[in-house]
């Protein structure tokens, strides 16, 4: 391979970890809210817009590093608020019940903030320490000439993967993960044991909704923040969470990739971009429906 | 049998209702405030919801797709006005002939799995399709700004505008509204039904559970062709808005504000909702839609049956016990 070949593919690939990074954090809280509680959150898009929002709000007033702690901070309380409030009344009525009450929020939540900011996007920011380029040259021996790449963007990248990081480590060495993932497995010889899985799933709505705020809060700047953002993104994520198996969390993790790397990989066919993502979800549809690290008997 | 000789005969007064309350709409709908053709809209939107509340007020099924078969038709209808002929049979025809053919792939698709993967998927379906038609189809679609242009729809060599095509609109309506009304009450009805209640078990009973759910699909899936041909005759331009989730959507809170499973109500919630909309907009501007969105949350949450709930639940406070169940017993077979 010659070296601009090699600097070529590398950028793709880059550009496509990028690209999944925002559907990967979003579908991850998806799944994760879905695996647990069983409720399709259809207000996920409005989380992760509502951390953009917040981001967007906020960091002008107190700072982008103060941004970073409290915009998760907030979205972890909304959605505890969310659980509590309004989701829980929900768990024993039909599917369909929950999905129009998780749409109907969405709904109010993008329309207020069209009341308050208005319907057009919101100019963001970056931080000083955020903006300008990367000379990935420098760094990588096999690149050759001169590779640039977008600062912010490469943090959102390593910011995603840091995070999902981090959840992983939190479900798989802590007591509360070990909760977690047997609730995920069986609710119902959960609460046998005795376990109050009740408070602990309003946790986990609260971390996926954190975790959204993260997207928003790191995501924000490459999207634009307009009050459709959150649908927008929603939909890609389910995706997401359809073509890794619903409930599965490292399933979300490589079917954001794979999106991201078909994102990526399909943008010199401009008109195809937009599409390619939805004829992958066609295909692995019909080929595995239980998507591809889906657990047998999910959703079957 | 008995029971089943009982509908049949108490069939006709509510579509009778229902008739002579469309018919005369152009004459009473000014005088609370409609503007001239929102009552076509309403009758559009009425055809529309019923067809919705098939699949979910009677299979269960939610999907958030359908301004997938809405849009498709409706830029079906747009092409064929705009390169074949102006007249409507063949364009409407057409455009319910596509839409069904599409119908039978995706819900072969989206209808294998869960209610929940039911409603991702069908969102999922009608997003690509919005998204193709903004890209890859946008030379035959005219993208972004829709498709503009059509010349006035004919129907044998008529000019369609105005009160004809209220009046085609409304016949559709009246006509969808009886033959939904005779579907829920065939066997047909009832198998819809017992999948809504536990297709497990009707499985095991031997009964083809996938034909059932794929056939009452396209069956709603039509309802929404018609509403989107007529939609385009209504008003000679096809809006990229009819492929957006936002319609699925519209449909989809109509049909729950109104009452899922009783085809009157989400009729009523489609009306309520055009009403309002027009009413509420001239008032508070863009917010309408915020507070649109927590009444259908209020409702969501307290009362499930929507306002047809809502009303039973008034008469039986006032006491009228046995009139609210003699004429709702429609409803309590639906559920």
């Amino acid at each position: 391979m010659s070296g601009s070949t090699v600097n070529a593919l590398f950028m793709q690939v880059l550009t496509g970890f990028q690209l999944g990074a925002i559907y990967m954090l979003i579908g991850l809280g998806l799944t994760l809210i879905f695996g647990t509680l069983g409720v399709v959150n259809f207000a996920h898009g409005a989380l992760f817009m509502l951390g953009a929002y917040a981001a967007v709000t906020l960091a002008p007033q107190t700072g982008f590093a103060l941004a970073i702690l409290l915009v998760p901070l907030l979205l972890f309380a909304f959605g505890i608020v969310m659980e509590r409030g309004l989701i829980r009344k929900f768990y024993d009525r039909p599917h369909t019940d929950q999905i129009m009450l998780t749409f109907g929020l969405a709904l109010v939540i993008q329309e207020a903030l069209k009341w308050i900011y208005g319907a057009n996007s919101l100019p963001f920011p970056l931080p000083d320490w955020g903006n300008g380029i990367v000379r990935l040259h420098e760094y990588l021996p096999f690149l050759t000439g001169f590779v640039a790449y977008p600062k912010w963007r490469l943090i959102l990248t390593v910011v995603s993967f840091a995070t999902v990081i981090a959840l992983f480590l939190l479900l798989q060495f802590t007591r509360f993960g070990l909760v977690v993932r047997a609730g995920m497995r069986d609710p119902e010889m959960l609460r046998f044991l005795g376990v109050n899985i009740q408070r602990r799933f309003a946790i986990v709505f609260g971390l996926g909704a954190a975790i959204a705020g993260v997207a928003g809060l790191f995501g924000g700047p490459v999207a634009s923040v307009y009050p459709g953002l959150g649908m927008a993104y929603l939909v890609p994520s389910f995706l997401v969470v359809v073509i890794g198996g619903m409930g599965s969390l490292p399933g979300a993790v490589v079917a954001a990739i794979l999106l991201g790397m078909a994102l990526s990989f399909s943008a010199e066919y401009s008109a195809m971009q937009q599409v390619s993502v939805y004829l992958i979800a066609v295909v692995v549809l019909l080929l595995r429906p239980r998507g591809l690290l889906g657990q047998k008997g999910v959703l079957e | 049998m008995n029971d089943d000789n009982g509908a049949a005969s108490g069939n006709w007064l509510p579509v009778a209702v229902v008739a002579a309350i469309a018919l005369t709409m152009p004459f009473w709908f000014p005088l609370i405030g409609g503007y001239e053709g929102l009552d076509t809209k309403i009758m559009i939107w009425a055809l529309f919801v019923i067809g919705f509340d098939l699949l979910l007020g009677y299979t269960g099924y939610l999907s958030f797709g359908h301004a997938g078969f809405f849009g498709v038709s409706a830029y079906t209808t747009g092409l064929m006005l705009l390169h074949v002929t102006s007249d409507i049979v063949p364009a409407m025809i057409v455009s319910v002939i596509v839409t069904v053919l599409l119908a039978f792939a995706i819900g072969f698709m989206t209808l294998r799995r869960t209610g929940i993967y039911f409603s991702i998927l069908t969102l999922a379906f009608a997003e690509m399709l919005y998204r193709a038609a903004l890209s890859i189809f946008s030379d035959f679609t005219g993208g972004d700004n829709g498709l503009t242009g059509l010349p006035t729809p004919t129907l044998l060599g008529e000019p369609m505008h105005g009160l004809k095509v209220f009046y085609l609109s409304a016949a559709f309506a009246i006509v969808g509204f009886y033959i939904a009304r005779r579907i829920t009450r065939s066997p047909f009805g009832m198998m819809m039904r017992a999948i809504k209640s536990n297709q497990e078990r009707l499985r095991y009973t031997g009964v083809n559970v996938s034909g059932y759910k794929l056939f009452t699909f396209v069956i709603s899936a039509t309802y929404a062709a018609v509403a989107g041909s007529l939609m385009v005759i209504y008003e000679p331009y096809v809006a990229t808005v009819f492929l957006h989730w936002s319609t699925s959507g519209e449909v989809v809170i109509m049909s729950v504000i109104g009452g899922v499973g009783t085809l009157f109500g989400p009729m009523f919630g489609a009306a309520f909702m055009l009403y309002f909309e027009n009413v509420a907009s001239a008032a508070i501007g863009e917010q309408w839609l915020l507070i649109l969105g927590l009444i259908f949350v209020l409702v969501v949450v307290f009362l499930p049956g929507g306002f047809v709930e809502g009303w039973r639940r008034l008469r039986h406070a006032r006491g009228g016990t046995a009139r609210a169940a003699d004429t709702d017993t429609e409803n309590e077979r639906a559920n």
